[in-house]
C-alpha cells in the first residue's frame, strides 16, 4: 500500500511538473513565432508597424479570439463547441431585435437600451450554453454531435426570427463600442482582454478551474473524487456560450448589423485552429496561449494582405499560410517536447 | 437472426422506413420513382466521402480535411486537363484526381505518423491549407467550360423514368461507383488485416500495437484511401453540377461526419459499418427533402432538422446509459 501511495505521489509531482512545462513550452514557442512574424512583416513593409495598422488588427481579432476562448474551455474538458459561432449570431440577433424594440422607449438615453440589449445577448448565450451542457453533461451524448445538432438548431432559430434578413438600423451609439478607442486601445480589444483576464482567473485561481482541469485529464478519477462532473460540464458550456455571446455583441457593434450567416463558413474552423494552436488539450492549456494564437493568426492575415497588395486573390494566401504555419507550429512543439523527454 | 434485429443498422433501417412512410402518408408524391432517384443522387457523393470518414472514425481519429481534398483534387485536375486540351470523359479525370487524393492523404499520414500528432489537429490546418491553395494558386472562379466527354454527364441514367413534375429523370450512372466503392470498403473492413487493424486501433491503440498491427502502415493506407475517396466524390459532384468549384463542399465536413455517426459509427472509434454509413447519409437526405414534402416552410426547415438531430443524438446516449446502469449497477449506485 505504501509503495502504491509513494508511486502515486511521485506520479502526481511529475504530473505537476509536466503541467507547468507544457504550458510554458507552448506559450514560449507561440511568443517566439509571434515576434518573428512581426519582425518579418515589419522589416518588409514599414507600414505594418504603424499605429493605424496595429489599431486595425486590434479591431479585427477580438471576435474570433473570443470564439477561440469559448472553444478552448470546452476542449479543456475533452469537449468541443461547434455551435459557438451560431451561439454568437443568435445571441446578437435576439439582442438586435430587442434593441430595435427598446430604442424608441429610451430616446436620449440610448446607452440604457444598448446595455439591456447586451444583457439579453448574454442571457441568450447562457441559454444556448445550457442546452449544450445539458445534452453533454446530463444526457451523456458526445459533445461533437451535440454541438453539431445545436449548431443547426441555433442557425435555424436565427433564420426563423429574422426571416433570413440582415438586421440593421441600430442607434448610432452602438457603433461607439465597435469603433472607438479608450486611451488609444480599441474598445473591442479592451473587452477581449478583460474577458481573457476573467477566464484566466477562473481557470487558474478558483476551485472551479481546478475541477475543470481534473475533469479534463481524467473524468473517472474526477467523478470518484466527489466532483459533480455533470454540473461542471454544464457550467463550462454555459461559460462557452457567454463567450460566444460577447463575440456576437462585438460583431454587432463593429458591423452595425446582424446576420444569421455571419462567419458560418469559416469561423468554426478558425476557433478550433486558435484553440489547438494555443496549446489546449483536455486538462491542459492556458488563456495566454489562446491570446497569442489569436494574435498570430491576425498578424499573418494582415501581414500577407500588405505583402501581396495588388496580387489577385491575395487574401486567400492567408488561408494557405495559416494551414502551413499551424502544422509547422504543431511539429515544432512536438519536436521540442520530444527532445526534452516530455510528451 | 436475433443479432440482426438488435443491430444498430437494422434500427436505422426501421427508422428510415418509418420516416419515409410518415412523409409518404402526408404527401404520396414522396413515393415517386423520381424522388427516390433524386435522394439517391443527392446522397451519393456524401456516401463516398462518408466511407472514407468511416475508416478514419473506426480507427479512433477524426479528419475534417477531406472536403478540402475533394475540392483541391477535382478543381486542380480540371484546370490541368483544361490547359492540356483534354476532351475525353470521366476516366482520366478520376485517375488524376485519385492520384492527387492519394498523394494528399499520404502527405498527411507522413506528418501525423512522423511527428506523432493527432490526425484531427493536423486535418484542421490541412483543410485551410488546401482551400487556400486552391483559391490562391489554381483559381478563384467556378469553371463552367467542360470537356466534350463530360457534357451531358448529369443526365446519363441507368434507369430512365418520366415524371410529370421533374420531366425526364432517372437513376444516375454514378451510383455504380458507389456500389463498387461500398463493396470494396466493406471487403477491406471485414476481410483484410488492414480493416481488422482499423477496428483494433479504434478499440485500443496500445493493444493493437502490442498485438502486432503495423499502426503506421495502417494510418498511411487509411488516409491515402480517405483522400482518394474524397477525390472521387469531388469529381462526380463537379461533373454532375456542370461546374468545377474551388470551394466545393466548404463547410459541409461536419455534416458528413454527423451522418456517419448517426449511422452507428462510434466517434471514439472501434465501431462502424458500411451499411450504417449509407443509411445515415440517406436518413439526413430524406429528412431534408421530406420536410419540403411535408410543407414545412423553408425558414423553419433548418430548425426542425436541428431538433430532429438533437433527438437522434440524445436517444442512443440515454439507451446506452440505461444499459450500462443495468450491467454495473453496484458501481453506479451513487448516481
Amino acid at each position: 500500500m505504501k509503495v502504491n501511495r509513494d508511486m502515486a505521489e511521485q506520479k502526481k509531482s511529475s504530473f505537476a511538473r509536466q503541467l507547468s512545462f507544457h504550458i510554458e513550452g507552448r506559450v514560449l514557442i507561440l511568443a517566439v513565432v509571434l515576434i518573428i512574424l512581426v519582425i518579418f512583416f515589419g522589416t518588409i513593409r514599414s507600414r505594418f508597424l504603424t499605429t493605424n495598422s496595429i489599431k486595425s488588427m486590434a479591431f479585427q481579432c477580438p471576435e474570433i479570439g473570443l470564439m477561440g476562448l469559448g472553444m478552448a474551455i470546452a476542449m479543456m474538458i475533452n469537449g468541443i463547441n461547434l455551435s459557438i459561432n451560431d451561439t454568437a449570431n443568435v445571441s446578437a440577433l435576439v439582442a438586435g431585435l430587442s434593441l430595435i424594440e427598446l430604442a424608441p422607449l429610451f430616446v436620449g438615453h440610448e446607452f440604457i437600451s444598448i446595455a439591456i440589449a447586451f444583457l439579453v445577448a448574454v442571457i441568450m448565450g447562457v441559454a444556448c450554453g445550457s442546452l449544450n451542457g445539458f445534452l453533454v453533461g446530463y444526457v451523456g451524448a458526445p459533445p461533437i454531435l451535440v454541438t453539431l445538432a445545436t449548431l443547426t438548431l441555433y442557425r435555424g432559430i436565427s433564420v426563423v426570427i429574422t426571416g433570413g434578413q440582415t438586421l440593421t438600423g441600430f442607434p448610432d451609439e452602438l457603433s461607439v463600442i465597435g469603433h472607438q478607442a479608450v486611451l488609444g486601445i480599441p474598445v473591442p480589444f479592451v473587452i477581449f482582454l478583460l474577458t481573457g483576464i476573467v477566464v484566466y482567473f477562473i481557470l487558474e485561481h478558483t476551485t472551479f478551474g481546478f475541477k475543470v482541469r481534473m475533469l479534463g485529464t481524467n473524468p473517472t478519477a474526477a467523478k470518484f473524487s466527489g466532483i459533480d462532473t455533470k454540473s461542471i460540464t454544464m457550467k463550462v458550456y454555459i461559460l462557452s456560450g457567454i463567450l460566444g455571446a460577447i463575440a456576437g455583441i462585438i460583431v454587432m457593434s463593429r458591423t452595425n448589423s446582424v446576420a444569421y450567416e455571419y462567419g458560418t463558413r469559416t469561423y468554426i474552423l478558425q476557433a478550433l485552429l486558435i484553440s489547438v494552436l494555443g496549446g489546449i488539450s483536455p486538462g491542459f492549456g492556458s488563456v495566454i496561449g489562446v491570446l497569442l494564437a489569436t494574435f498570430i493568426l491576425q498578424v499573418i492575415s494582415t501581414g500577407f494582405n500588405m505583402l501581396l497588395l495588388g496580387v489577385q486573390g491575395s487574401s486567400f494566401f492567408k488561408d494557405f499560410s495559416w494551414g502551413v504555419i499551424f502544422i509547422v507550429i504543431l511539429i515544432i512543439d512536438r519536436l521540442v517536447h520530444r527532445h526534452s523527454g516530455m510528451g | 437472426m436475433k443479432k440482426l434485429l438488435n443491430s444498430h443498422e437494422f434500427m436505422m433501417f426501421i427508422i428510415l422506413i418509418a420516416v419515409s412512410i410518415v412523409i409518404g402518408l402526408k404527401n404520396p408524391l414522396f413515393f415517386s420513382a423520381s424522388t427516390i432517384f433524386d435522394i439517391v443522387r443527392g446522397s451519393l457523393v456524401y456516401c463516398i466521402m462518408g466511407l472514407g470518414v468511416l475508416m478514419v472514425l473506426i480507427s479512433g481519429n477524426v479528419d475534417v480535411s477531406f472536403v478540402a481534398i475533394a475540392a483541391m483534387t477535382s478543381y486542380s485536375t480540371h484546370m490541368l486537363l483544361l490547359r492540356l486540351g483534354y476532351t475525353g470523359g470521366m476516366g482520366l479525370y478520376l485517375a488524376i484526381a485519385i492520384l492527387f487524393g492519394l498523394l494528399a492523404g499520404l502527405a498527411m499520414a507522413f506528418i501525423t505518423t512522423q511527428f506523432d500528432l493527432p490526425i484531427f489537429y493536423v486535418s484542421l490546418g490541412y483543410q485551410t491549407l488546401w482551400y487556400g491553395f486552391n483559391l490562391f494558386f489554381i483559381g478563384r472562379a467556378m469553371n463552367f467550360s467542360l470537356p466534350q466527354g463530360l457534357v451531358g454527364y448529369y443526365s446519363r441514367f441507368l434507369i430512365k423514368v418520366k415524371d410529370p413534375v421533374a420531366g425526364e429523370t432517372g437513376l444516375h450512372i454514378s451510383v455504380i461507383y458507389l456500389l463498387i466503392i461500398a463493396i470494396f470498403v466493406w471487403w477491406l473492413l471485414k476481410y483484410t488485416t488492414f480493416g481488422r487493424g482499423l477496428y483494433a486501433m479504434g478499440g485500443n491503440r496500445e493493444v493493437a500495437i502490442r498485438a502486432g498491427f503495423n499502426v503506421r502502415r495502417i494510418t498511411y493506407l487509411m488516409l491515402a484511401l480517405n483522400g482518394a475517396l474524397a477525390a472521387v466524390a469531388g469529381v462526380i459532384q463537379d461533373a454532375y453540377s456542370r461546374s468545377f468549384n474551388p470551394v466545393l463542399f466548404m463547410g459541409q465536413d461536419l455534416d458528413v461526419i454527423a451522418a456517419v455517426v448517426i449511422g452507428g459509427t462510434a466517434i471514439t472509434g472501434g465501431r462502424g459499418s458500411v451499411i450504417g454509413t449509407i443509411l445515415g447519409v440517406l436518413l439526413i437526405q430524406i429528412l431534408n427533402r421530406g420536410l419540403i414534402f411535408l410543407g414545412v416552410s423553408a425558414e423553419w426547415q433548418r430548425m426542425v432538422v436541428g431538433l430532429v438531430l438533437i433527438i437522434f443524438v440524445s436517444v442512443p446516449a440515454v439507451i446506452e446509459r440505461r444499459q450500462k446502469r443495468l450491467k454495473y449497477s453496484p458501481m453506479e449506485k451513487e448516481e
